[in-house]
Order: structure tokens, then sequence, then C-alpha cells
């Protein structure tokens, strides 16, 4: 069964869109614009992830199969990205006096930026984690499905972190007035909320998710100074596809993208020629058919 | 921006008004370079309400929104209960004890109910429970639907959201913005009489109304703008009475 294992990888990829894809709506909607740095935030989350792992080593001691030592460089990486990514905020974004647009196009200036300063370090060559790859999970290969203790590592962190965050966005304070900032910022500032502050928690958040979706990116494929970039596109059309500024639009459309995506070499299997470089393609020809029908996304609300 | 000559009627240092709690003294504003507001000044006493009347773009709205800093005045001062707030940042004043109720999009419709009640006290320290508790005694409805979402509420029963919203924080003086506005007649009665009950706690209301009979049948004082300034400003019956505005602002 062939679908099994497209739905397994689509569960594995979809993990790390929704990681970015999350991120990047969360952002969209309280510092109200799209930011195109996102993905290359990734890239940096995913190289400070690599720095520290080779400096802290795997520390002994395993969970699904991924040493210790990488679970305490993703955190590296998570704050390191969240670090730079409000920096960038302070540095560059808050000073600038221009409307959603100008933002947006500085972002892709600062996307080159975060690029090249990591090319710059790093070169431009492909690098992967140093950890050794894993056989496939035995008790599932009589099922067709090849998926390694590291894959469900990815998943189980992704379902981890998503979770976390809808607490956050529900149960805590902090949530309620990311949420009610977010719904609409002018009630905020006059109901008392101190949005300048609520803006670099989201800027934290967001790109810490990003950091983490870099790293597990690096993880699943390889690290290099385009990964992030590379990826962006397809986040961004999770995040239309649910309804750009949504939370739970971009946790759907994220894992609806993934699995569009891991799903496709079901075409050839039933005698369609459409192979897996089109992919990403596909993805998108889905995207633009579901806004036809729902232009504001998935999750966004009829009439209102 | 008018080269008009202001009418003898017009406020000169909001004399007439004992216990000021809140005054606007000569205040020019406007959005960019657009001035709106040209030598603004009147004046709310403790616990009455006033109203705001006048045609559209006379800077009604304009002077709520530089009361409470959405808008910096360009000269002149705002003062609550003595003190300069002119140029505060909105969520500074509302923990001066000012609350402002915007005319649209006056609350958070991915929110319920509770959630936008809550929002309401960020400022407070204490226990918002109790407060929350006494606004589900005086508007019931809210109480009814405190686990939905406000998107799901009528125009009224928004506008009834949006005032308790403001009166979490139990200000002293609350800035309502055309609170009938969109509203079907009847629906518009019954949030005046909202707004009555809000004053009877106790708290100062400044209001703009389009309805410019009905804004002042339930006020005490009335100004009357245009093109930036207050051409009358009088007790709302005696307004209501004044042959001038009555053929000039209130339609004959």
């Amino acid at each position: 069964m062939a679908l099994l294992e497209y739905i397994a990888n689509g569960l594995v990829f979809s993990s790390i869109i929704v990681l970015a894809s999350v991120g990047l709506s969360l952002v969209y909607s309280i510092a109200d614009f799209a930011n195109f740095a996102h993905g290359d935030t990734m890239t940096v989350g995913a190289y400070a992830a690599l720095v520290a792992f080779g400096v802290i080593g795997g520390l002994g001691a395993e969970i699904l199969g991924l040493p210790l030592g990488f679970f305490v460089a993703l955190a590296v990486g998570i704050v390191v990205a969240a670090v730079v990514a409000i920096l960038t905020h302070k540095l560059v974004y808050e000073p600038l006096d221009i409307d959603s647009i100008g933002l947006l196009i500085t972002s892709i200036g600062v996307a080159f930026v975060y690029r090249a300063v990591i090319q710059l370090g790093f070169g431009a060559q492909v690098t992967e984690f140093d950890i050794q790859v894993l056989r496939p999970i035995d008790a599932l290969l009589p099922l067709g499905v090849r998926m390694t203790l590291h894959d469900v590592a990815i998943l189980v962190s992704a379902v981890v972190l998503v979770t976390a965050l809808h607490v956050l966005l529900q149960y805590t304070d902090l949530g309620r007035k990311m949420r009610a900032t977010a719904d609409n910022p002018d009630l905020a500032r006059v109901s008392g909320i101190r949005t300048d502050r609520i803006k670099l928690w989201t800027w934290l958040i967001g790109a810490g998710l990003a950091g983490a979706g870099g790293g597990f990116l690096g993880l699943y494929s390889s690290v290099s100074p385009r990964m992030g970039f590379n990826i962006l596109l397809v986040v961004f059309a999770a995040v239309i596809l649910g309804g750009i500024g949504s939370i739970y639009g971009a946790m759907l459309g994220g894992f609806l993208i993934g699995m569009i995506d891991q799903l496709t070499p079901l075409l050839t299997d039933v005698g369609i020629p459409i192979g897996t470089e089109y992919s990403y393609a596909i993805a998108f020809v889905i995207m633009v058919a579901v806004l036809l029908v729902r232009p504001n996304g998935i999750a966004s609300e009829v009439g209102s | 921006m008018s080269d008009e000559t202001t009418t003898t009627s017009s406020a000169e240092a909001n004399d007439g008004v004992d216990d000021a709690v809140l005054t606007v003294e000569h205040v020019d504003s406007g959005y960019g370079d657009a001035q709106v507001l040209d030598d603004l000044s009147l004046a709310l006493a403790d616990g009455e309400v006033a109203c705001l009347i006048g045609p559209n773009g006379a800077g009604k709205s304009t002077v709520l929104k530089t009361v409470f800093g959405m808008l910096q005045p360009w000269t002149g001062h705002v003062r609550f209960r003595g003190a300069d707030i002119g140029g505060m940042a909105p969520e500074d004043i509302v923990r001066e004890g000012i609350g402002y109720v915007p005319q649209t999009e006056n609350v958070f419709g991915s929110l319920t109910i509770e959630e936008n009640l809550r929002m309401g006290g960020v400022a407070r320290d204490d226990d918002l429970t109790p407060v929350i508790d006494d606004l589900y005694d005086r508007f019931p409805i809210l109480a009814e639907k405190r686990r939905a979402n406000a998107n799901t509420l009528s125009g009224g029963q928004r506008q009834v959201l949006a005032f308790a919203r403001a009166l979490v924080m139990e200000p002293d003086v609350l800035l309502i913005d055309e609170p009938s506005a969109g509203l079907a007649p009847n629906t518009a009665d019954e949030v005046f009489e909202d707004v009555l009950a809000v004053n009877d706690l106790g708290t100062a209301i400044l209001m703009v109304e389009q309805n410019a009979k009905k804004g002042l049948a339930i006020s005490d004082r009335g100004y009357v703008l245009d093109q930036g300034t207050v051409r009358f400003e009088d007790d709302a019956d005696a307004l209501l009475d004044n042959p001038e505005v009555s053929r000039l602002y209130l339609g004959g």
C-alpha cells in the first residue's frame, strides 16, 4: 500500500510546513505584513542548531533515535532565530514609517542579508547534521511504510509545539492579548493592551517556531543557505490556503499543503504522467482552486 | 482652515462649566497634514452627559480621538482632572480613568464575550471576576452569551458589549462615538437608555451623535461643532429650543 507510505511522508513534511506557516501567519496577524524573511529565519535557526550541535555533541542519551544534544541544539536554533527576528524588528521594521507593502519589500531585503551572512560564514555548500541515518521502523514495514524514528520525532515535536501554541493562545493572558491585538489593534490599545510588547512576543514566538521548523527541515533533508528560501513559497501557499492571519487556518493549510505535496506520486501510480517534480505546482493549483471558492482562505469567516 | 468668523456663542475657555473633569482647550488637530479641529474648546463636568452634534466632517469624532490619544493635539491642551493628557498614548490614558467606545469595530469579533470583557480590564491589577459579574448582572444578554464569539451578536448587543468592555475599568469619563450608528430606531433607543444607565453609575459621558435631537434629549449639555470648532454651546434643552441651531443643525 503505497498510499499509507505517502500519508506517513505527508505527516512528516506537513509537520515542518505547519511550524513555518503558523509562525508566518502569527507575525502577519500582528505585525501586519507578509514577512518574506520568514524562510531565511528558518535557515538561521537551522544553522544555529547545526553549530550548537557541533559544539555540544550528542550528550549521550537518545530520544526517539535522536541524541539529546540535538534537542538542545534545536532549542539554541529556536532562541537564535527569535533573537535575530526581534533585533530585525527593533532595528529595521520598527524605525521605518512605511505601510505593509513597504515592510514586505523591506523583508525581502532582510532575507537577502540573512542569507548572505550565512553564506559568508558557512559557504554555499550543502551540509548535514552529523547524526546517523536510521533504518525504517521494522513494525511499520509490513504496512509498506518506511518511516524512521527521526520522522516520528519531527512529527511528535511539531505536535507538541503546535499544541503548546494553542494552549498559549487560548488559555493564557498573553495569548488572549495576542488574539485581541490581531483581531483589532486599535481597540487593543484603547483597552489598555501595550501592543508594542505584544508585537515583540509575536516576533519571538513566530520566529522561534520558524527556527524549530528550520532545524527539523535540516534534519529531514539537509542544511544549506537557500533551504528556507526554497520552501518559503510553499509556506506562503499554506498560509494563504488557510486564510492569511489565521493561526488555526495556517495549521490546516500547512497540513493540507504538506500532504498534497507528498501525495503527488499517487498520480503516476494511477497512470497519470505527472511526476513528483510537479508536487509544488500541484499544491499551488489546489490553493488557487480553493481560493476561487473561498477567496479569503479556508478558515476565513464568511460574511464578516 | 476656515475664514468664517466664529459666532459669539462659541466656547471661550469653557466658562460656565464648574467642576470640569475633562477640558479641551484651544486645540488644533487632524490627520497627517489635514487639519480638522480649529481652536476647539469644550468641557465636561463631573457626572454629566455632554453631546457633540454637527454636520458630517465637522470634527466630532476627531475630538474624541484627540482626547483619547489616537491623534495628537497640534496646539492647545487636553486636561483630565487638571493634568495635561494631550499626547499621551491610548493605552496610558485608559489607565488614567477615561474609557473610549469607538463607533465601529468596537468589539473583538473573534473573541468570546467573556474574553472581550477580560481585555477591557487588562490595565487592572485586581481580580476582574467581581467587576465582570457586576456587568453581567447589569447587562444580562452578555451573561447569556458569555461563551459565544462577539461576532455572533446583533448590532445592539455589540454596542452593549462595547460599553461593557470600556466599563470594566470603571472609568470616570466615557467617550462614546455615535452609539446609535447603524442601528434600527428601536435598538438605538435601547442603546441610549444604556448610555443613561452608565451615566447613573456616576460616569461622565462625552458622546458624539449623528442623531442630534435624540442625542441632545438624553444629554445635560450640548456642543454644536461646525468646521472643526464649537459654534454653539449650551444646556442641551436650550440648544434644542434655539431657533438658529434648530434651523441650521436639527433639520428645522
